[in-house]
C-alpha cells in the first residue's frame, strides 16, 4: 500500500465532491463528510499509482471542467453544496460517457463508504452487521447438526431443520437461540 | 498459519526453490491444477501475488474489502464505447473470493460447437462430464438451502411462473450459505466453497506449497523450453526476489493477467492470438421498486436464473446486492440519490447477460501498463434492450411498480407500457452502463497452431513445458457464469500434463 494523501487544494477538492455526495436526512443528525473524506483517501491508497493518477485527474476534471461540460465556470470547489449538486447532475448527464464517467466513478468511491456505515445501514432499515453476525451463528449451529450426520450428495440442497423451517430461515435467530443450541446438541432431534 | 501456505514472514531473504510444476495463480483454474496434480505425486507449488484472507477477516467495511481482495481494489475497467467496470479477484483463492458463487457446467450447444467446429474434442460433453462431476463434488454445487433464497430471489420467480417462462434453479458452490448476501466482498459466514476452501485444501493435504504475494516478472526458458520463474516477493518490509525451477510451468493468472504476463515476456507470439479474443460477457443491471418489502439484506445472491430466451444468447437472473451496491446503480447523485435510497427495503435488483459477439482485446503498453478494450456491438446492444425489456417485463408481473434501467437517457419505466417505448428508442451503447466478472478468451484453446495460444491440451503451441489453465483458454464465450467450466477445463488439463510428467519420470 502506499503512501498517498490528500494535500492542498486537492483536498479542498476531494472535500467539495465528498461533502456533495454524501446523503443526508433530517432523521439522522450525522455530518459524515470528514469521515467519508478519510474512507475514500484509504480507498484511493490502496490503488495502484496509476490509477491514484486518474482519481486525481478526474478531480481536477471535475474542478475546472466546468466550461468544457458547459455546467458552469466556476471551479467546482467554490460552489456551494446544492450548486455543486446541480454541477455533478449535469456532468453526470454529459452526452460522452467518458465525460460521464468521471462523476460516476468519484460517486462510487463516496457511495460505497458512505452507504455500508452502520449508521447509514440501520437508518435505512438494513442492519448488515447484525445480521452477519446472526448468520455467522445461525450457519455454526447448522454445520454442528450436520456433523452429527454426513452430509447428502451433491446437488441435494441442505436442511436448515431442526433449527429453522423455510418460513423462517432468514428470521434473526435471537428469540429462538436456547432451543436452537439444544437441538443441536441433542443431534439434531426436533425443535 | 495454514499448513502449507507461505507468506512473507513465514521465510527470510530471497526464495529458491524447485519443483515439479510451478502454478501461477490459485483462483478457479490454478487451484485446480495445482490439487490435481499434487494427488498425482507430482511436487507443486503455487505462486499467488495477492495475500491471505480468511472467512475471519472479511469485515463488513465494503471500501476496505474491495481494497484487500481485488485487483486495483476494484477499480478495473475496459476501455471502450462505453467503459465496463470488472471484477478480478487478486488473494488466495483469486476471483472465486469475491464472485456469486453461481456453478453452471458449459451448455452442451456450446461444448457440441467446440467439438464441430473447433475441432476441440477433448471438450465433448462426454469427455468433461466426469471432470464436471469431480468439480462439482469437490466445490460443494449445490441448489439453496430451503427457505434460505430471499425476496428478491422469490420475486423473480413469482414474475417468470407467471409469465410462464421457463427457470433453473442455480446451483451454488456453497454448505449452508444462510443468506447474508455479501458474496462479493468475501463470504462472512464461510459458506462458499472459494478454491481457499475446496481445491486448496485438497493441494495441501498432498504437502502442496503455496506462497503468497509472490508477483511474477518472468517466465524463465533455456532453449526455447519454459523452466521457471522469477519475480518479487512483495515483502512490507524489503525488497526480496524469488526464483523457482521447475518442468514445467502452468499459468493461471486469468484472462486479463495471464496474456499481460506472456505479452511482458514476449513469449507465444506465434499465432497472434495472445490478447486477442476477449470476450466478457457484459451485463447489465435493472432494479424494480415494490409496494411490498424486499429487504435485500436477506437472501441469497442469486438463487435462479430464466433460461426462457438462452437460445437467443439472453439470461435473465436477480441479484440481490448489498445496500451500498445498489447506491451504484441509479444515476444521481447527493440527496437525490439520498431520497431513492430511502426505498432500498421495498427494491428488487437483477440483471441480464448476453452471449458476447464482438471480441476486444489486451495489450502490454510500455512500463507495463495494460490496455484492455472492448467494444459491445450494436448488434449485442439490440440484444441487450430486448434482454432488459424482458427482465423489466418479468418485474412488472411480479407487481413491480417501477423499474430503474442501465440507460441513460431512459432511466425509469413506469408501466408495461414504457417497455413498448423503450423498443421504439433503443439506447446506444454509449448511453448504457455495462458490468462485467466473467472475462475470457484472450490465450484461447484450438486444434490449430495459427488459430490459438495453446493446443487441447493447454500445452502453448510456441513454448514447451509452458501450460495455461484459466479463462484465457476458453475458446469462445460459454453463456454462463464460467467457474466451474474453468475448473473442469484446468483439470482436464492438468491430468494429461501429469500423465506426461510421471511418465517422462518413469522413462
Amino acid at each position: 500500500m502506499s503512501n498517498f494523501v490528500l494535500r492542498g487544494y486537492t483536498r479542498r477538492i476531494a472535500r467539495a465532491v465528498v461533502d456533495a455526495m454524501v446523503p443526508r436526512w433530517p432523521e439522522l443528525d450525522v455530518d459524515m463528510t470528514d469521515d467519508v473524506l478519510a474512507q475514500v483517501e484509504d480507498t484511493i491508497r490502496g490503488y495502484p499509482i496509476g490509477i491514484q493518477m486518474g482519481v486525481l485527474a478526474m478531480l481536477y476534471g471535475v474542478e475546472f471542467g466546468g466550461p468544457i461540460t458547459m455546467s458552469g465556470v466556476k471551479p467546482f470547489s467554490w460552489l456551494t453544496r446544492e450548486e455543486a449538486e446541480a454541477r455533478l447532475a449535469k456532468v453526470g448527464d454529459h452526452k460522452v460517457p467518458q465525460v460521464r464517467m468521471m462523476p460516476m466513478l468519484l460517486k462510487l468511491m463516496v457511495g460505497f463508504a458512505a452507504y455500508s456505515r452502520p449508521d447509514v445501514e440501520e437508518f435505512l432499515g438494513a442492519p448488515r452487521r447484525a445480521w452477519r453476525k446472526d448468520r455467522q451463528n445461525f450457519r455454526e449451529d447448522l454445520v454442528r447438526i450436520d456433523d452429527l450426520e454426513p452430509s447428502p450428495s451433491v446437488p441435494t440442497p441442505l436442511g436448515g431443520e431442526p433449527l429453522a423451517t423455510p418460513e423462517t430461515y432468514l428470521e434473526f435467530t435471537e428469540g429462538r437461540k436456547g432451543p436452537v443450541l439444544d437441538a443441536a446438541a441433542n443431534g439434531g432431534s426436533g425443535s | 498459519m495454514i499448513e502449507g501456505i507461505y507468506e512473507p514472514h513465514h521465510t527470510r531473504g530471497d526464495l529458491h526453490l524447485a519443483c515439479d510444476v510451478v502454478v501461477i495463480g490459485s483462483g478457479a483454474g490454478g487451484a485446480t491444477v495445482a490439487a490435481t496434480l499434487a494427488e498425482a505425486g507430482l511436487d507443486t507449488i503455487v505462486l499467488e501475488e495477492g495475500p491471505l484472507y480468511e472467512t475471519k477477516e472479511y469485515s463488513a467495511n465494503i471500501p476496505e474489502m474491495l481494497t484487500k481482495l481485488m485487483r486495483g481494489g476494484g477499480s478495473t475497467v475496459t476501455m471502450g464505447r462505453s467503459p465496463v467496470p470488472y471484477l478480478e479477484g487478486r488473494c488466495v483463492g483469486g476471483t472465486t473470493v469475491v464472485n456469486g458463487g453461481m456453478c453452471w457446467r458449459t451448455p452442451e450447444r456450446i461444448l457440441d460447437e467446440w467439438v464441430d467446429d473447433r475441432g476441440l474434442h477433448h471438450l465433448s460433453a462426454k469427455r468433461l462430464d466426469p471432470h464436471f462431476e469431480e468439480v462439482e463434488r469437490t466445490i460443494d454445487a449445490r441448489h439453496q438451502d430451503p427457505g434460505s433464497e430471499g425476496r428478491v430471489n422469490d420475486l423473480f420467480y413469482k414474475g417468470a411462473t407467471n409469465l410462464g417462462w421457463k427457470l433453473s434453479q442455480n446451483k451454488r458452490n456453497q454448505r449452508h450459505c444462510v443468506g447474508s448476501n455479501d458474496c462479493v466482498t468475501g463470504c462472512p459466514s464461510g459458506a462458499k466453497r472459494s478454491t481457499l476452501y475446496s481445491w486448496l485444501p485438497r493441494f495441501f493435504a498432498r504437502g502442496g506449497r503455496l506462497y503468497t504475494h509472490t508477483k511474477v516478472k518472468k517466465i524463465l526458458t533455456e532453449r526455447g523450453r519454459a523452466v521457471g520463474v522469477t519475480g518479487e516477493l512483495q515483502d512490507p518490509y524489503r525488497k526480496r526476489r524469488f526464483r523457482v525451477r521447475a518442468r514445467a510451468v502452468v499459468v493461471a493468472c486469468g484472462a486479463v493477467q495471464t496474456p499481460l504476463l506472456l505479452q511482458r515476456n514476449r513469449l507465444c507470439r506465434g499465432s497472434g492470438h495472445v490478447g486477442q479474443n476477449f470476450t466478457i460477457h457484459p451485463n447489465v443491471k435493472l432494479a424494480a421498486k415494490f409496494d411490498t418489502e424486499v429487504n435485500s439484506l436477506r437472501g441469497a445472491h442469486q438463487a435462479w436464473q430464466c433460461t426462457e430466451f438462452v437460445n437467443e444468447g439472453i439470461l435473465l437472473a436477480p441479484g440481490a446486492i448489498p445496500l451500498a451496491f445498489m447506491s451504484a446503480i441509479f444515476p444521481l447523485f447527493g440527496q437525490a440519490l439520498a431520497e431513492k435510497m430511502r426505498d432500498y427495503r421495498f427494491i428488487a435488483t437483477g440483471g441480464v447477460l448476453v452471449d458476447d459477439s464482438a471480441s476486444g482485446y489486451i495489450r502490454a503498453l510500455p512500463f507495463g501498463i495494460p490496455h484492455i478494450h472492448y467494444d459491445v456491438t450494436d448488434v449485442d446492444q439490440e440484444k441487450f434492450v430486448r434482454a432488459a425489456a424482458l427482465l423489466a417485463e418479468l418485474y412488472f408481473a411480479a407487481g413491480a411498480k417501477e423499474v430503474y434501467t442501465a440507460f441513460h437517457h431512459f432511466p425509469v419505466l413506469k408501466s408495461p407500457d414504457d417497455i413498448k417505448r423503450l423498443y421504439a428508442h433503443p439506447p446506444r451503447v454509449e448511453d448504457t452502463e455495462y458490468f462485467t466478472a466473467h472475462l475470457m478468451g484472450t490465450c484461447r484453446m484450438s486444434s490449430d497452431p495459427t488459430q490459438g495460444v495453446v493446443d487441447p491440451d493447454g500445452r502453448a503451441w510456441d513454448v514447451p513445458g509452458l501450460y495455461i489453465a484459466d479463462a484465457s483458454v476458453l475458446p469462445g464465450t460459454i453463456g454462463v457464469n464460467p467457474q466451474v467450466t474453468i475448473m473442469a477445463i484446468a483439470r482436464l488439463i492438468a491430468l494429461q500434463l501429469g500423465e506426461r510428467l510421471l511418465a517422462n519420470r518413469a522413462a
